[in-house]
């Protein structure tokens, strides 16, 4: 069967099974015929659908055709995976289909490091239905790519080049490990092609041949100075480190907003709600002091801003000024009083308060809203300003039912010209460039690539997970998850009261989570988690749960403290120290419920420190010393044992005092327990050096190193 | 629940097979008709057919009656056959009726009518046996022989 596709020939098919009834046809899209697409025997792995190319391509994407209805059949979960030849495929893309009537269409990884690559098959591989009994059905696929000889060409010659290169430097490798010199040295001199790095041939040197473990050691000292462990360091996990902050003046209080001033170290906090009433006092906590400063007692009698909870600010850092709008009015108070949305700027230095507007909806901003987001765009001097629910009048008895509540857009504030413009209103339309409004959403300014990014909120009673960001020179949309895959595990689920930062350097979102959906549940659901997304690898990991289980132990020590679950907290980030601060919110305490929290907290996220990597260098180049000193002067070793060795061991930490306390028993055993496997015909030392040696390079980058894998890995039995 | 009235005991017993991938549905099918609409025709049976069907999707209620339905499709192709009566209204349940739950759609289905042992006539309702000594029953596949087209 050969059918021209859109851009590919597959003439072949490979299927582990099919079921016999339908006419095997996934080359044709007819979304009315039932019996028009492929069809497994049973549901139980393995399943797959292998395509050939009738030329090796560049495959970008692949789309996949449904039937006119939803169907128990439809691949929930599917892989896909392509190479060159059948045996050897690597995975492309991890996916599923929604249930419905749509064609959808996944790019599929084509590049390695901005190379190119060339496929030849294609395989696809379901792994779940959407009815779990029943077998797997794809009814029709497209290939989209590039075909052109001109382009497809050149890749597979780097393919080829790659691989031949790959397993010269594998055998490289492997000669060198078995001390092959002759050999080693002969198709190195006739390929040209380098195992590694100079500088690592030069450890290699030093540390297997030549057993110069002081050199070695200068060695490492300098690569860390150098910067060369930087690259293992940013893939290792963030471990959270919470302490909390005893200011020497304490205030109560949460619900309230804080912005900070990143160049002069300090955190505004002004207004929120005490559990009982709105509040009008504006603090200042210089961090450098660790001190709380009344600014003003009662804002509004300074001509600033009434009290008020449910508010946001933003802050300029740059010209020092502070923005504040909106606020939340109980239904009883909002009969009587104006609904009109004023919008104030607070100047630090001069320390002013200036009302801007009376009612931004009049002057073509938003409406009087509560529970919205506002950013800074201190470069430009615009604000942006999405979300709220807008607060309307209760008004006469015939309006008392409840009518459809009202969300506000996306404005953007002209700080100079002192205009609005409405950039985004409320959409329900699923337009590439619309957008739905919301509450209690999360919203950042990206300082660097000049985006927002929104994620998270509620609508009504629904949830929304969904991401997007918006360019903001551009004016456009793009949507990075529109939240209705289940990711489950691995996306800070909604729901949530999140609060969120951002580190344009860093390139990473922090949302720190709080409460649970379930109401009822509210004391044993109110759990925080901290989620770290990376923006250019597009992925959330959680950093931290908050357990519940450490807080009856008495024996945590004051440096494990963490803050108890809270939700309606607020966030604050420092960018230039990379350290959080967390301020009140409520404990969601079923038997207090208007208690409110005044702590302070905050937290570092921590990877091991370039210092700490050095030690650990140190430790296990001195550790293989003692074990190989061990061997011929065990009184020697010792010595060394206790003084040099002991010297690289944090002997607070329990796991490596551990450790270096069952070090002795190698003076006491023989050498043959130390073989490792795979260097039996090599003498014991070197082959130990080896090891250590493929230990070490693992903190330099991958493009220094020799390969990861051995050649006689390959080997199956 | 076994049938009791008369007139379903003189009725053809049918094998049923899925229309879009001919597997064998079920081997104790009757031709009966919609309690709520006598238009529409349907067969139904008394065992609920396992290995051949499963539910799809959620319960749901039509404008006719208040009977609680759930769509059922055949495993092999997975396109729906038919439902299964979770929970029958009142006055469904206490008109006449064969007292079968489980139905497939005409236009899902082809049938057969089956044979009795002599293999000369049809086999009917009231041959076949108790539904406790129906797993003799499931497990015999009817072989081509024993039946024959009516239609």
């Amino acid at each position: 069967v050969s059918v021209a596709e859109e851009n590919f020939i597959f003439n072949h098919f490979t299927i582990n099974s099919y079921f016999s009834s339908f006419f095997l046809n996934i080359l044709v899209d007819k979304p009315n015929d039932q019996s028009s697409r492929w069809s497994s025997e049973s549901n139980y792995p393995p399943q797959f659908l292998i395509l050939k190319l009738e030329r090796p391509a560049i495959v970008q994407s692949i789309t996949f055709g449904k039937y006119e209805k939803t169907h128990v059949c439809n691949l929930k979960k599917f892989k896909v995976f392509g190479g060159m030849s059948e045996e050897n495929m690597t995975e492309l893309l991890s996916s599923g289909l929604k249930n419905d009537y749509n064609k959808e269409t996944f790019t599929l990884k084509h590049k390695i490091d901005e190379q190119m690559f060339p496929c030849r098959f294609v395989k696809i591989v379901p792994l779940m239905s959407w009815g779990p009994s029943f077998n797997f059905s794809i009814w029709y696929i497209e290939l989209h790519g590039i075909e052109d000889p001109d382009v497809v060409q050149p890749c597979l010659n780097w393919y080829s080049k790659y691989r031949e290169q790959e397993a010269i430097r594998l055998c490289l490798k492997h000669f060198r490990q078995h001390n092959y010199t002759e050999a080693f040295e002969s198709l190195q001199k006739k390929t040209r092609i380098a195992l590694e790095h100079p500088m690592l041939t030069h450890l290699h040197d030093r540390l297997v041949l030549q057993g110069d473990f002081d050199a070695c050691e200068e060695f490492i000292d300098k690569a860390v100075k150098d910067g060369l462990f930087n690259q293992y360091i940013s893939q290792q996990e963030y471990k959270p480190r919470w302490s909390q902050i005893i200011p020497k003046c304490n205030k109560g209080t949460s619900s309230q907003e804080i912005s900070r001033d990143d160049v002069n170290k300090t955190v505004y906090l002004f207004g929120g709600w005490d559990g009982t009433q709105d509040l009008a006092d504006f603090w200042a906590y210089s961090v450098l002091e660790n001190q709380w400063a009344c600014v003003s007692r009662d804002t509004e009698k300074e001509s600033g801003p009434s009290a008020r909870s449910c508010h946001k600010m933003c802050i300029d850092s740059q010209r020092r000024q502070i923005y504040t709008l909106g606020r939340y009015l109980d239904s009883s108070v909002r009969n009587s009083k104006s609904l009109k949305s004023d919008f104030y700027r607070y100047d630090i230095d001069a320390n002013t308060w200036t009302l801007l507007s009376e009612d931004t909806s009049a002057d073509g901003g938003p409406k009087l809203v509560f529970d919205h987001q506002m950013c800074m765009d201190s470069e430009k001097h615009m604000i942006y300003t999405f979300g709220g629910r807008i607060l309307t009048c209760n008004g006469s008895v015939e309006d008392s039912r409840t009518s459809e509540p009202q969300f506000s857009g996306l404005y953007a504030f002209q700080c100079q010209a002192g205009s609005w413009s409405l950039l985004r209103e409320d959409s329900c339309n699923a337009g590439p460039e619309d957008i739905q409004s919301r509450i209690g959403h999360c919203m950042l300014f990206h300082t660097r690539n000049r985006c927002l990014y929104v994620f998270g909120g509620q609508r009504s009673k629904t949830y929304l997970n969904d991401f997007f960001s918006y360019d903001v020179d551009g004016d456009h949309v793009e949507i990075i998850s529109d939240g209705t895959k289940k990711d489950s595990g691995m996306v800070p689920m909604t729901g949530f009261t999140q609060r969120a930062t951002i580190d344009p350097e860093l390139n990473e979102i922090h949302v720190l989570s709080g409460l649970s959906k379930d109401k009822d549940k509210r004391e044993e659901n109110v759990r925080n988690s901290f989620w770290i997304y990376d923006i250019a690898r597009n992925n959330w990991s959680c950093v931290y749960k908050n357990d519940q289980a450490v807080k009856e132990n008495p024996n945590k020590t004051l440096q494990e403290e963490e803050p108890c679950p809270r939700f309606a907290h607020q966030l604050v980030y420092d960018e230039m120290h990379k350290v959080h601060y967390l301020f009140g919110g409520n404990p969601g305490k079923s038997c207090s419920p208007k208690m409110r929290l005044d702590d302070f907290w905050s937290l570092r996220l921590c990877r091991p420190s370039k210092e700490y990597l050095l030690r650990h260098c140190r430790y296990l180049i001195r550790k293989y010393r003692f074990e190989e000193k061990a061997q011929s002067e065990p009184l020697s070793a010792l010595k060394y044992l206790q003084n040099d060795l002991s010297l690289t061991v944090d002997h607070t930490d329990p796991d490596e005092t551990k450790e270096f306390q069952l070090l002795p028993s190698a003076l006491f055993k023989s050498g043959s327990d130390f073989i490792p496997l795979g260097f039996s015909d090599v003498d014991q030392t070197y082959a130990q050096r080896t090891q250590l040696f493929d230990t070490l390079v693992n903190f330099f980058p991958d493009s220094m190193t020799p390969p990861k894998g051995n050649l006689v890995d390959l080997i199956t039995l | 629940m076994s049938t009791s009235n008369a007139s379903f005991k003189n009725k053809c017993v049918a094998q049923v097979n899925c229309i879009f991938c001919e597997n064998l549905l079920c081997t104790r099918g009757m031709k009966a008709v919609l309690l709520a609409d006598t238009e529409v025709e349907l067969f139904s049976t008394d065992i609920p057919p396992n290995r051949t069907v499963d539910f799809v999707a959620s319960c749901y209620s039509t404008d006719s009656c208040k009977c609680k339905l759930r769509d059922i499709a055949c495993l092999k192709c997975g396109n729906v056959v038919g439902y299964h009566v979770v929970a029958p209204c009142k006055p469904c349940l206490l008109s006449c009726n064969n007292g079968h739950f489980w139905m497939f759609n005409s236009d899902a289905v082809s049938t057969l009518n089956r044979l009795d042992a002599t293999g000369l006539n049809l086999l009917l309702w009231g041959d076949l046996p108790e539904l406790e000594d129906s797993e003799n029953e499931e497990s015999e596949s009817p072989s081509e022989e024993e039946c024959i087209r009516l239609l």
